[in-house]
This record gives structure tokens, C-alpha cells and sequence, in this order.
């Protein structure tokens, strides 16, 4: 009760401070950084669901986001629907299409699952950029609308306001989060993890895996959907470039860097993996070698990332003062 | 029909280059069982070191590539040792992290050595004939025969030397290969220098054939696992068929459909394999 009770208060505090952020940061750009980051929590919790709960390594995370961006703007600009319900069925048709491509790659494990999502990617980056009559090919797509203004309690709240988009990814974070902590503590979420620790005892067991493991995989799609729905909409301008196995890649270190099949893993390790591009800047034709080599050291010493590290330095630290 | 015939032989020659990446990939991961991603950009930098020794030291053609051949095992090697050794006895998932890390690392070295832009490996081999319509150009027999010359080597050294038995002795029992003594993590060091060399062979050749550039390792890997998961995981046969479908179906898909479209078309192949015979084309059950 007392682990669940310090999980709480941590959750509860770093809350306190991403809902007070806005108020206390004055740079306007450290709040658009912000915003990113939280986008990048919603990947990060959905590559997780099948990377750190099943042990299935997906490379399809930014595939699936542009599926969101592209089919959130589409159906806004060229369909006339309003951002709200556009944004609503990006995480749908993500989620769709999770399902028709999830049966075939599903039926290989390890790395082949990797390498077959590796592939969807790639050939959605490929249509991205080849059908240029809908998705205005590499040139991109300009003017992606912002969400429309609505009044709550007489208050205005306008999109166009970087403070209102905080709040409004604030809480999609927050969602993803509470979603795949529901999942993790249902029965779904321990026939995940035991998947990843024994798949053919969970098939020995009578239990149907391919069905366990088709959810996690269609959920994280559907996550990714409303990230890229939600970046499309933020950032106004769309092209295929942030949607690239590169991207794909972020996500996966995002959840090594942080801590796969932790709840919090992946919030810290979305908020490393936009905070460091910015460390690196100096330095960008380096970016790509520093961010292999990263990857690379922490899967060797660090496999279980950065949280469950912390977690047992503020354990041993508390317990220094329990003796006393 | 002669274009039927041109679009087959062209394919021909760019699947030769596929099954080289192929084997590769094919016997790190029949013997070691280990996803080697990294494999592509290896080869890329072998092809790197092929175009630079050619325009800035004047070395002939097979020589510059023999030599990148030596240096890309050497890659191999460290990248066995310093990478994969380490986690050897965790998860398989956590090699395939590791060889995404070192992909992007070993992409970015490239880039800084050897920059953005595109390089044509310069050869000797540029005459055409037409035999009867079809246009065969020196170069892509060059490669076929290469290729086959170069497999025909490794088959050679893993059937009929002692390191070859060890390697064939690994591959299908590594705890009954240690008990009768065989130095595993030698045989593994062996293994990765010989598929790295394959791997800058097919670089080499890619780079002569079509152009060196930033990302193109990649794209060769997927297409190398591609083959495997064609072919059948592990097979050596199966990555010489998977590699020449491929690249056949590659070409009639640019010649007839769309070549902006033909890595579609070849990722297409791989998924109907993978829902009608999920083992591959000469996999085991």
C-alpha cells in the first residue's frame, strides 16, 4: 500500500509542476519544447505498451503518428470537418490500419516483428512522399488548422495560444498515461508481461497470445495517431519528414532511455529525447553518433533505464533514514 | 519480350548484390542468432573506403575493394567485441537495440568522414553489348560473377576448413560445441569478419552499380532481412534465391509499375511470404 501510496505522490507532484509550468516558464520556446515533449510522452507510452510490457520491439511509432497527422489535417482541410472531430478519428483510422497490417507481422517474433513494422514504416514514409495529390508530397501541406475556440464557464479558450495547446496535450499525456496504467494492472496487462517473459508458456496456458499481443499493438498505434494528430495540428505545417524510421527510432530510445515496462520510464524518457537534440545543438553534425552511442551504452549498463535507477537511489535513501 | 528480358537481367544484377548483404545477415543469424542491423551501414562504409582508395589513391578496382573487404572485417570484429559480446546473455532484444545504436553511430561517422553527397564508385568496366536487343553492360557481369565467385569462397571455407567445421559446429549446437572445445567467442569474432567483408563486398559493388549515400545502409539491410525472411531465416540457399527474387521483382515492379514505388512492391512480396509461409521459401518448418 505504502509503494502505491509514493507512486501516487510522485505522480501527483511532477503533475503539479507540468500544470504549473506554464505559469512559471517565460520563454516562450521552452513551452513549445514543452509541448513536444508531452507529444512525445503519448508515443513514448504507446511504444511502450508493445516494447516494454510485451518485449516486442515495433519500429513503426512515427509510421503510425504520421497515419494520425496526415489523416487529422486531411479530413480537416479537405473534407471541411472540424478539428475536434478530425483529431477524435486520427486515433480510429491509426488504429484501423494497425489491425489489417498487425495480423501478418504478428506472426513472426523478435527481431523479424521489428524488422517487418520497420517496413510499414518505410512504406508509409514512401506513399507519404509519392502521393502528392493528397499529401502534397514532400512540399508539404501549409496552414493546418488550430483546434476551434469554445467558451467554458464564459471563459474564452483560444487555441492559437500556446498555453491552451499546453494544457490541451497536458491532459492527452495525462490520459495515454492513466490508459496504459489501466491496462498494465488489468489482466490484460499481466498476460502482456507475461508474454514477454514466456510466450509459448502463455500459449500452453490456453491463452489465446496473438490476441493479447494484436491489442497492445493496435493500442499504441492508436496512441501514436492522436500524438501525430496533435503535432499536426500544433506545429501548422505538415510534411513526411518527422515521420521516418529515424523519428521510430526516438521512440524506442525514449523508452530504453527512461525505463521499459515502467509507467514513468517513458515520461522522462520522452522529456530526454526532446530536451537533448537541444543539449546537442552545437554540436549537430555529432547529434546522430551521440545519440547511437547513448543507445548503445544504456542498453549495455543501464538496460533498465534511468527510473527504476532512481528508484532504488530514493529507496536506499529512505531506508538510511528509516534506520535511525 | 526483350524488355521482359532486360527488366530480369538488370533485377538479376542488383538481387547479386542483395544476397550478398543477405548472407551476411543470414549467418550472423543462423549461428549466433543475432539480428545484426547494423550490417548495412558497415557495408557503406566499406563502399566509402572502396571510393576513396580508387579516387585518392589511385588503386584498381578489385584490389581497392579487397582491401575494403579487410577493413570492413576489422569493423566487424570490433563491433562483435565491444557491442554485442557484452550482452550476449541478455535478452536477444537488446543486441537488436544495440545494433540500432550503432547504426545511427556508424551513420553519422560516415557522414562526417565522408559527407552528404552522393559517390559513384568509378570502375573500368564500361563497355555494352547488345546481345540480340539486350543491352548487358560489363559492369552488372561484373557483379554477378563477383558475387558468384565470392560465395562460392565462403562455402568453400565453411565446409572444408577446421574454422568452418567450428563455425558449422556452433551453428548447430553451441552448448555440445563449447563441451567438444571450440572457442566460441572466436568462432563468433570469425563469423562477424566474414559477413562484414560479404557485407563491404556488396557495398563496394552497390556504390560502382548505383551511388554511395547517407541512409542507403539501411535501406540495404531491410532489404537484406527482406531476403532472409524470403528466404528462410539462417539458409544460405534461401538468401541466394530470396536475394534473387527480389531484386527481379524490384526491377519488373520500377520497369512496368512505378519506380517510385518499387520498395513498396518489394516489402509487398515480403508480407504475402510472411502470411502464406511464414518459415520462408526454403525455411524448415
Amino acid at each position: 500500500m505504502s509503494v502505491v501510496k509514493t507512486h501516487l505522490g510522485w505522480a501527483l507532484l511532477s503533475l503539479l509542476v507540468l500544470a504549473l509550468a506554464p505559469a512559471l516558464v517565460k520563454v516562450p520556446y521552452f513551452l513549445h519544447l514543452g509541448i513536444l515533449a508531452l507529444i512525445w510522452v503519448i508515443v513514448a507510452q504507446g511504444q511502450n505498451l508493445v516494447q516494454g510490457f510485451t518485449g516486442y520491439v515495433s519500429i513503426a511509432a512515427a509510421g503510425f503518428m504520421g497515419v494520425g497527422a496526415y489523416a487529422s489535417t486531411l479530413l480537416t482541410t479537405k473534407l471541411g470537418w472540424s478539428v475536434w472531430t478530425s483529431m477524435a478519428c486520427a486515433p480510429l483510422i491509426a488504429g484501423l490500419l494497425a489491425i489489417m497490417v498487425g495480423y501478418p507481422s504478428l506472426r513472426v517474433k523478435g527481431h523479424y516483428f521489428a524488422i517487418v513494422t520497420m517496413a510499414y514504416n518505410l512504406v508509409i514514409f514512401i506513399l507519404l512522399i509519392n502521393y502528392s495529390s493528397l499529401t502534397g508530397g514532400e512540399s508539404g501541406i501549409t496552414g493546418v488548422p488550430k483546434p476551434e475556440n469554445f467558451s467554458v464557464f464564459g471563459l474564452l479558450v483560444n487555441f492559437e495560444t500556446r498555453n491552451a495547446y499546453y494544457y490541451l496535450t497536458l491532459m492527452c499525456a495525462v490520459c495515454a498515461t492513466v490508459i496504459c496504467g489501466l491496462v498494465l494492472h488489468s489482466r490484460v496487462g499481466r498476460v502482456l508481461l507475461a508474454i514477454r517473459q514466456n510466450e509459448p508458456l502463455v500459449d500452453a496456458a490456453g491463452v489465446f497470445a496473438w490476441r493479447y499481443k494484436m491489442f497492445a499493438f493496435v493500442l499504441s498505434a492508436a496512441l501514436c495517431g492522436v500524438a501525430g494528430a496533435l503535432y499536426a495540428h500544433f506545429i501548422g505545417f505538415l510534411n513526411p519528414e518527422p515521420f521516418g524510421v529515424d523519428q521510430s527510432l526516438n521512440a524506442i530510445l525514449a523508452v530504453i532511455l527512461g525505463g521499459s515496462g515502467t509507467l514513468a520510464g517513458p515520461v522522462v524518457g520522452a522529456f530526454l529525447v526532446v530536451a537533448l537534440p537541444e543539449f546537442l545543438r552545437v554540436a549537430e553534425t555529432y547529434r546522430l553518433i551521440v545519440y547511437g552511442l547513448l543507445l548503445v551504452l544504456t542498453t549495455i549498463f543501464m538496460p533498465r533505464g534511468i527510473v527504476p535507477l532512481l528508484a532504488y537511489a530514493w529507496h536506499l535513501f529512505t531506508s538510511l533514514f528509516k534506520r535511525r | 519480350m526483350i524488355e521482359f528480358l532486360q527488366q530480369v537481367f538488370n533485377g538479376l544484377a542488383i538481387g547479386a548484390v542483395y544476397t550478398l548483404i543477405a548472407i551476411g545477415l543470414t549467418i550472423v543469424f543462423g549461428i549466433l542468432g543475432i539480428a545484426h542491423f547494423a550490417h548495412g551501414v558497415v557495408a557503406m562504409s566499406g563502399g566509402y573506403v572502396t571510393f576513396f582508395l580508387i579516387e585518392k589513391l589511385g588503386v584498381p578496382f578489385f584490389v581497392a575493394m579487397t582491401l575494403a573487404m579487410v577493413v570492413g572485417a576489422i569493423l566487424g570484429l570490433l563491433v562483435e567485441r565491444f557491442a554485442y559480446r557484452p550482452v550476449q546473455n541478455a535478452a536477444h532484444i537488446n543486441a537488436f537495440i544495440i545494433a540500432l545504436g550503432l547504426t545511427m553511430m556508424i551513420d553519422g561517422l560516415n557522414l562526417l568522414a565522408f559527407g552528404p553527397d552522393q559517390m559513384v564508385i568509378r570502375t573500368p568496366f564500361q563497355s555494352v553489348f547488345n546481345l540480340a536487343g539486350l543491352v548487358v553492360t560489363e559492369l552488372r557481369v561484373y557483379v554477378m560473377v563477383t558475387t558468384a565467385v565470392l560465395i562460392v569462397a565462403m562455402s568453400f571455407f565453411v565446409s572444408r576448413t577446421k574454422t568452418g567445421r567450428a563455425i558449422r559446429a556452433v551453428a548447430q549446437n553451441r552448448s555440445a560445441a563449447i563441451l567438444m572445445g571450440v572457442n566460441v567467442n572466436a568462432v563468433a569474432l570469425v563469423v562477424f569478419g566474414l559477413s562484414s567483408a560479404l557485407g563491404v563486398a556488396g557495398g563496394a559493388l552497390v556504390g560502382a552499380m548505383l551511388a554511395l549515400a547517407p541512409g542507403l545502409g539501411e535501406s540495404l539491410v531491410i532489404k537484406g532481412f527482406a531476403v532472409l525472411i524470403l528466404g528462410g531465416l539462417g539458409s544460405v540457399p534461401g538468401a541466394i534465391v530470396g536475394g534473387l527474387i527480389l531484386g527481379v521483382s524490384e526491377a519488373l515492379a520500377a520497369g512496368y509499375l512505378s519506380s517510385a514505388y518499387k520498395d513498396v512492391i518489394a516489402f509487398l512480396v515480403m508480407i504475402v511470404v510472411l502470411l502464406f509461409r511464414p518459415e520462408g521459401l526454403l525455411g524448415k518448418k
